[in-house]
C-alpha cells in the first residue's frame, strides 16, 4: 500500500468515526431537547427554571448546528457547486430569521432587511439556507446583549468575474477578537484555541461559502471592537429554477 | 385514540417518545429496536398502529428497508421517518414515508405531524 493509499484509508476511517460520533451526539441532543420541552410545557415550572431550560435549549441547538456543520462540510467537499439547485434568497433569509428566534428564545432579536429582493436566487440549495442560519447564529453568539439588532443589506456584486448576491449583516454589538482587526477571516487559524472555538461558526461560513463558489469575510465596523462588526457573505447568483 | 409503533435502536430515544406521546394521549402499541423486529411485530400484530415512527440507522435492517417491507404488507400504513441523517430524506420518502423529521426535532413538531396524519384517517 502506497503512502497516498494509507492517507486515503485513514481519511475514510476518520470520516467514518466523525459520522458515528455526530450521529450519537444528535441522538443525545434529541433526548435532552425532548425532556427540556417537557419541563417547559409543564405549567408547574416556575419562571426561573423556565429561563434556565430555555438557555439549555439554545445550547442544544448550537451543539446540533455544530455537528451538522461538520457533516455538511464533509459532504460539500465531494460535490461540484454547479450541481446544486438554486435557492430563493429572501425565502432562505426569512426562514433563517424564524429559526434564529427559536434558537435563542431568551433573546429579543430584530432583523431589518434592505432592500427586500424577491425572485433572487443563489447557488446552494438547502446548504445556502443552512449557511445563512449558521452565520446569523454565529453573529448573535458574538453579541452579549439580551436585545440583538441586526441590519441585513443585499446587493449584486461581481466576484471573480461571476455575478453574485452579497449579504452584509451588521451588528453594532458583535465583537470580533482584536487580533482580527484588518485581517481576513482566515486569521481565526492564528487565534488561541478558546477564541478560535468561539469563531468556528465564521470559519465554517467561509469554508461553505467557498465550496459554493462564493466567499465570506468579517470585519470590525470601527477602530475598536466595541464599535460592532460586519459580516459579508457572497453567494453566486443562479437563474430561476 | 391514535396508536403508535416506535422503532429506534436507542432505548433512551424510545423511552423519550413513549413518555411524551403517552402524556399527550397517544397509545403506544409497541416498540422495536431494529427494522427486522419492527417488521416481525407489525406482521404479527392484530391491532395495527395508526402511525409508525421509524428511525433509519439501526442494526439488522435499516429504517428505509423496514418501511418498504411494511408498506408491502400494508400500502396504507402511515410512517413518519425520523433520522439524524438528513441526507436520507429522499430515500425515506421514496420508500413511502409520509413525513420526515431530522433529529433533533421539537416534540411539538412530531405531535403536529401525528395529529395531521390522524385527521387523514
Amino acid at each position: 500500500m502506497t503512502e497516498r493509499q494509507i492517507d486515503i484509508e485513514q481519511q475514510k476511517q476518520l470520516e467514518f468515526y466523525m459520522d458515528m460520533l455526530g450521529h450519537d451526539i444528535l441522538n443525545n441532543n434529541q433526548a435532552v431537547l425532548g425532556y427540556l420541552e417537557l419541563i417547559l410545557s409543564n405549567t408547574e415550572t416556575d419562571k426561573a427554571a423556565r429561563k434556565y431550560a430555555e438557555k439549555a435549549v439554545s445550547h442544544i441547538r448550537t451543539s446540533t448546528i455544530l455537528i451538522e456543520n461538520i457533516k455538511r462540510l464533509m459532504a460539500a467537499r465531494e460535490v461540484d457547486p454547479n450541481s446544486f439547485k438554486p435557492a430563493e434568497l429572501m425565502a432562505a433569509i426569512l426562514r433563517s430569521e424564524g429559526e434564529l428566534r427559536r434558537h435563542f428564545p431568551d433573546k429579543k432579536i430584530s432583523l431589518t432587511i434592505s432592500p427586500r429582493i424577491d425572485g433572487a436566487y443563489v447557488i446552494g440549495n438547502s446548504i445556502a439556507e443552512n449557511l445563512i442560519l449558521n452565520l446569523l447564529v454565529s453573529i448573535v453568539r458574538l453579541d452579549k446583549n439580551e436585545e440583538i439588532e441586526l441590519a441585513l443589506k443585499l446587493k449584486e456584486v461581481d466576484h471573480g468575474g461571476k455575478m453574485c448576491w452579497s449579504m452584509t449583516v451588521e451588528d453594532l454589538n458583535a465583537r470580533l477578537p482584536p487580533a482580527m482587526k484588518g485581517a481576513s477571516i482566515d486569521a481565526i487559524y492564528q487565534q488561541d484555541g478558546s477564541t478560535a472555538v468561539k469563531m468556528a461558526g465564521l470559519l465554517f461560513a467561509k469554508m461553505m461559502a467557498v465550496s459554493l463558489g462564493g466567499d465570506f469575510d468579517a470585519h470590525q465596523l470601527g477602530e475598536t471592537e466595541d464599535e460592532g462588526s460586519a459580516f459579508v457573505l457572497v453567494l453566486r447568483k443562479a437563474g430561476k429554477p | 385514540m391514535t396508536s403508535v409503533l416506535i422503532v429506534d435502536d436507542e432505548l433512551f430515544i424510545v423511552e423519550l417518545y413513549r413518555d411524551i406521546l403517552q402524556l399527550r394521549g397517544y397509545r403506544v402499541v409497541g416498540t422495536a429496536f431494529d427494522g427486522e423486529e419492527a417488521l416481525r411485530k407489525y406482521g404479527n400484530s392484530v391491532d395495527k398502529p395508526d402511525v409508525i415512527i421509524m428511525d433509519h440507522r439501526m442494526p439488522v435492517m435499516n429504517g428505509v428497508d423496514a418501511t418498504k417491507e411494511i408498506l408491502k404488507l400494508n400500502p396504507h400504513q402511515k410512517v413518519i421517518f425520523v433520522s439524524a441523517d438528513v441526507l436520507v430524506e429522499k430515500e425515506a420518502r421514496d420508500a413511502g414515508a409520509i413525513e420526515f423529521l431530522p433529529k433533533p426535532f421539537r416534540m411539538d413538531d412530531l405531535i403536529e405531524k401525528m395529529e395531521r396524519l390522524s385527521s387523514m384517517k
